[in-house]
């Protein structure tokens, strides 16, 4: 194969790979043969051309080759395959980014009923657009578009990652108040509340701590669930969150030893 | 509108047209994928993109109008060479005969 410069051999990766996206939708069409045609056609074009070839020179040959759709004949794909195809691939990408912008903004024009599934649906297409882009071209001006569902999903994400205990104390707290009360020996709601947020506190420093143990030992995990905003987590990130869990679990500890100290009355 | 139209036809009979040309390329003879292209690029008006050939080639392999063998090269990896089967010859001579007639014809019309 002729030596072709970075940039040329990223437009090569490019031009491939949106071929082999329409190839997987045709059964009729041999995609070991088609590559084979395409890298030899464009070794054969190049043939003589000073290596390493310019992603200008590569351009010319492509350009001439005609687009990756054509590899496959148009009536065998089915309707919805196309459709899919026509979001996925088109001028410079862009179409699954205005997707998942235009469903985000319907949504909230719409109703609050439809808002979260629209916004559930442009964070699919947001993540489809990463995964089309992130891995050979930046995602540049498009994240104006893909991020804000990115955004609106990841907080909630975060929000119940970090704060699943109180999710779950809290109404469970609520529910067996009478009952808990009566069997710890508090002599009233105020003070049956001011030792159980100290729990609730203290949970909450025992989960960040479980969690930051966990991602210490797994690093891997927040990246893809948070990507592309977790492409940097390291394991600097879980000691803050295990430093963190420590503070507060200690300090929340001290606060319902002193607050049951104080109203917690044996029976 | 009118362009739309012109675009529509273009692109119609050039389906047909670039079958019936790849086929005429290989009678009598044996080429390599590559060549056939280089010998078609002439035709400015049929090959717009040079990529839609190999697609054909593949399709007229699998209903076996032209075969295929595949021979060392000095340059590089072995290439496939592609060649008509008998069925391809008999199709194309119908082919052939049918486009005389349709030329023959539309020629005609013209000239009334």
């Amino acid at each position: 194969m002729v030596k072709l410069s970075d940039n040329a051999q990223k437009s090569l990766d490019e031009y491939l790979h949106q071929a082999r996206t329409y190839l997987r939708s045709a059964k009729s069409v041999d995609a070991g043969e088609v590559e084979q045609n395409i890298t030899e056609h464009i070794e054969n074009e190049l043939e003589g051309t000073a290596e390493p070839v310019s992603a200008d020179e590569l351009e010319t040959v492509l350009k001439k080759l005609g687009s990756p759709k054509q590899w496959v004949p148009e009536e065998e794909l089915r309707w919805w395959r196309k459709f899919i195809l026509r979001l996925r691939t088109g001028p410079e990408d862009w179409r699954l980014a205005y997707l998942s912008f235009g469903l985000l903004v319907v949504g909230f024009m719409l109703s609050r009923l439809l808002l979260p599934l629209l916004t559930l649906a442009s964070f699919v297409v947001s993540r489809a657009a990463l995964s089309a882009n992130n891995y050979r071209i930046e995602v540049k001006a498009q994240k104006w578009l893909i991020y804000p569902s990115l955004i609106v999903v990841y907080l909630a994400l975060l929000g119940l990652l970090l704060a699943l205990p109180l999710l779950v104390l809290v109404p469970l707290a609520y529910d067996w108040e009478d009952t808990l009360r009566e069997d710890l020996g508090f002599s009233d709601d105020m003070h049956y509340w001011l030792a159980a947020w100290p729990v609730f506190i203290a949970s909450m420093g025992l989960w960040w701590l479980v969690q930051g143990i966990v991602f210490l030992a797994r690093p891997n995990i927040p990246k893809p669930l948070f990507r592309p905003f977790a492409d940097g987590f390291n394991r600097k990130w879980t000691l803050v969150l295990i430093c963190v869990g420590f503070v507060v679990l200690v300090a929340s500890s001290i606060v319902l030893n002193w607050v049951c100290g104080r109203y917690f009355q044996p029976i | 509108m009118e362009n739309q139209f012109l675009d529509n036809w273009v692109t119609q009979l050039r389906k047909g047209m670039l079958e019936l040309c790849i086929l005429n390329a290989i009678k009598g003879t044996s080429l390599y994928g590559y060549d056939i292209v280089r010998k078609l690029r002439k035709l400015n008006a049929l090959v717009i993109s040079e990529g839609t050939i190999y697609p054909i080639l593949s399709r007229l392999k699998r209903e076996g109008f032209v075969q295929t063998t595949i021979r060392e090269s000095t340059e590089g990896p072995p290439r496939k060479y592609y060649e008509l089967t008998q069925k391809g010859e008999q199709t194309l001579s119908r082919m052939n005969d049918y486009w005389r007639d349709v030329k023959t014809g539309a020629d005609a019309l013209k000239g009334e």
